[in-house]
């Protein structure tokens, strides 16, 4: 019979490794909700840019294409979370929408409204981000789970050797 | 604790239906108050357009009289906070409060939103311009009163022509009522939003458990009674919302029954019985899908 030590200490590692990335949404959130707090102060902690770099910007968009294009967002990121929740598929795309999520921050920071459109952008974010969260959290711990069951059976195949 | 059936259904639902309605609700706020907003400036622009077309005429009559009370009388309206018609240096000449251009008085603008507007060099001197949630509380418009031929070369006085602008007409009207319209418009919506979660969470808490959670509790309670021993007479009456689940388990619960009667009448274990026909009967009379391999045979798995 082969050596079954080693497969044992791979399911232990694996475990742990799920049990790691089962909490990565909760990273996410907390780093959205910093950020979140960030633009509440008008992300007045980072440099403002020069005149130069402002002008190389440009204009930015109307607030109102702003708005719709969160409608658009949050709408579209939702759907594709329970998507993947309900096909059971590995989660994908959290720091994709944190980065999203930022972007908008920045247009409504640039467009001057970003106080008046703040709760708006931290309650889709916190939506999307706690809807993937407990996706990530689900998957990460059936997978745990699974490999809880795999080392129960090399345990007890190595008792009875 | 949230890792359960019922978890699992309800936790996504009620995420994404709080989210989406504050979201909405939000967002629905800000399109309105920025509509009232609008419509307010509107209002206050129109109002000083108005003032601005009567004093026009006054001012080339130079009948100094005339626009004391014109500024005077709009400045008694409920509505308006303040008016007042400052010269190019930013001095006081005009005011709905007589203490302002009463002798002895100040006289200066203590705005700060007015004295920058009112500096030589600020860029939009020559336009209109407003001022929204000041720390005054008013809605406010500033109309600068430009130079014309006919006014640098009336009698009255004389205007250099070279200066654009003479002065300005500011009219600001209290933000009061729009802040409590919008309060207003806050709690509504806040009650209106506890509504729609409360209702569609609910409702669909309460479709779940009535259509999906309670069969499968029962069925989850029948199994547990068939492990126990109890015969398939004995289990709680199928409700049928499961279908062909609830009746594959009776099946099987009547499968085993059956077996275990025919083990007492023969005094041989059902395993035992040749070719499995104690099973086999059982299986064979209601569909032929549900035949194990090796009871099916190996001709029909070819």
């Amino acid at each position: 019979m082969p050596d079954i030590e080693p497969l044992r200490l791979q399911v232990q590692a694996k475990i742990r490794k799920f049990e790691l990335l089962s909490s990565s949404g909760l990273w996410i959130l907390a780093l959205f909700t910093a950020m979140s707090i960030g633009a509440s102060r008008d992300f007045d902690f980072l440099p403002s840019l020069s005149p130069e770099i402002h002008e190389m910007l440009g204009s930015a968009p109307p607030t109102n294409f702003i708005n719709w294009a969160l409608v658009l967002y949050g709408f579209s990121a939702i759907i594709m979370v329970l998507t993947q929740m309900t096909g059971g598929k590995k989660p994908r795309g959290a720091i994709s929408h944190f980065f999203y999520l930022s972007a908008f921050y920045t247009f409504y920071h640039f467009s001057g409204d970003l106080h008046e459109n703040l709760w708006a952008i931290f309650t889709v974010g916190m939506t999307i981000l706690s809807l993937q969260g407990y996706h990530v959290w689900n998957y990460y711990k059936d997978k745990v789970r699974e490999e809880q069951e795999i080392l129960a059976e090399l345990n007890k195949l190595i008792e009875e050797k | 604790m949230f890792n359960n059936l019922i978890a699992r259904a309800i936790v996504p639902i009620t995420i994404a239906v709080t989210g989406f309605v504050v979201f909405g609700c939000l967002l629905l706020y800000t399109f309105i108050k920025s509509d009232m907003t609008d419509e307010a400036i509107l209002h206050v622009d129109n109002l000083a357009e108005t003032v601005s077309k009567s004093a026009r005429y006054a001012m080339m009559q130079d009948d100094r009289e005339s626009l004391r009370n014109i500024v005077g009388n709009v400045g008694t309206l409920a509505q308006v906070g303040q008016i007042r018609i400052y010269d190019q240096e930013g001095g006081i000449r005009f005011s709905g409060d007589p203490q302002e251009t009463a002798p002895g008085a100040g006289q200066q603008a203590d705005d700060p939103w007015a004295s920058k507007m009112m500096q030589p060099d600020y860029p939009e001197r020559t336009k209109t311009n407003h001022n929204i949630g000041g720390d005054s509380g008013l809605i406010s418009v500033s109309i600068p009163i430009l130079n014309e031929s006919k006014c640098s070369t009336a009698d009255c006085h004389f205007h250099s022509a070279n200066e654009p602008v003479l002065g300005f007409l500011t009219l600001g009207i209290s933000s009061e009522p729009l802040e409590k319209t919008l309060d207003l418009l806050r709690s509504r919506m806040i009650v209106f939003c506890l509504m729609v979660l409360f209702l569609s969470i609910g409702g669909v808490a309460a479709l779940l458990r009535m259509n999906l959670f309670l069969p499968i509790f029962r069925l989850t309670y029948c199994a547990k009674q068939a492990v126990a021993g109890a015969t398939v007479k004995e289990l709680p009456k199928a409700d049928n919302k499961l279908g062909r689940l609830e009746k594959d388990f009776r099946q099987l619960v009547q499968q085993r029954d059956d077996a275990l009667q025919g083990w007492q009448t023969t005094g041989s274990s059902p395993f035992d019985t040749e070719n499995g026909t104690a099973f086999d009967s059982r299986i064979g009379t209601d569909d032929a899908g549900h035949r194990t391999a090796a009871a099916a045979g190996p001709s029909q798995n070819s």
